[in-house]
């Protein structure tokens, strides 16, 4: 009587799904991605309250020395010189777009002025709502005022 | 005498197609920056809220930011985390009491910022909402300022 060879187990690690799975993986990454539309590095200052800003929200950097960048929420920012064309900007995508919610990402240490400077450029572009970016302040960080 | 021939693979090559989608996957975590998609938020005037009445000076909180972060409000120099028992017995008082934040040029937007946030969460803090705050820039100060 013949005997049936034994069945012969496969020394390797199957390897077929590999692909399968690194795909899934690319399509989670494609789809979860956020592009920045600005990129300059700032220090943001941080707060308690923070609420969730809406996507494509136009964009106004300010950096710690004070140079302002500015997108409409579609391109990457481009630097402008002056609060002045902050305004001719804001004019623009507020005449294109009433509702559109403005981003103030502005680093936390540069002198208000700066600030000050763009956001009467919003108020005079009649912009209706103003995100002021902030991290999430935690309980052993700074809380911003002294005494 | 045999004559070998080669033999063409009717299928695609697919052995490399895991090293290319990892090479993929190591770009994407690379380049993949977590952007803060948080803040505070900032409701201006609308247009047609144009007739807002002016604020009396006199009537109103004023919270002044120095450089370095120093609080001034009304006239008297406080820590960040008394304004709001500052502000409690004025505001049960009155409940749209108005709040001016008025920084010092100089100072760091920073701690405009955190006196903002702190009037922001007076309701979860105190219990009475800051309903009346604002933020005059430089240039309403001095076309409005008296």
């Amino acid at each position: 009587m013949k005997l049936k060879a034994r069945g012969t187990q496969n020394e390797g690690i199957p390897t077929a799904s590999m692909a399968d799975i690194a795909f899934l993986l690319i399509i989670f990454f494609m789809v979860t991605i956020n592009f920045e539309v600005d990129k300059a590095t700032v220090a943001l200052p941080k707060s308690g309250l923070r609420f969730e800003i809406p996507k494509k929200s136009a964009y106004i950097s300010v950096t710690s020395n004070g140079v302002i960048r500015v997108s409409s929420g579609e391109e990457i920012s481009v630097p402008v010189p002056g609060p002045e064309n902050v305004l001719s900007f804001a004019v623009d995508v507020v005449a294109n777009n009433p509702g559109k919610a403005f981003v103030l990402k502005a680093d936390k240490d540069v002198p208000y002025r700066y600030v000050d400077g763009v956001i009467d450029a919003l108020k005079q572009a009649r912009a209706e709502v103003i995100y002021l970016l902030s991290e999430q302040e935690t309980v052993d960080g700074e809380d911003g005022g002294s005494g | 005498m045999k004559i070998k021939r080669d033999t063409i693979s009717e299928e695609i090559p697919t052995s490399s197609m895991a090293d290319i989608a990892f090479l993929l996957i190591i770009y994407f975590m690379v380049t993949t920056t977590f952007a803060a998609t948080r803040g505070l938020d900032f409701s201006l005037p609308k247009e047609e809220q144009d007739n807002t009445p002016l604020v009396d000076k006199e009537e109103s909180v004023l919270i002044e930011i120095q450089p370095g972060g120093t609080l001034i409000v009304d006239g008297q120099p406080k820590p960040l985390n008394t304004i709001l028992d500052y502000l409690k017995p004025k505001l049960e008082r009155n409940p749209r009491k108005p709040v001016i934040i008025r920084p010092n040029q100089e100072a760091e937007y920073g701690y405009m910022v955190a006196v903002f946030d702190e009037l922001r969460q007076a309701k979860e803090k105190i219990g009475i909402e800051v309903k009346n705050v604002s933020i005059p820039t430089q240039r309403e100060i001095e076309m409005f300022w008296y």
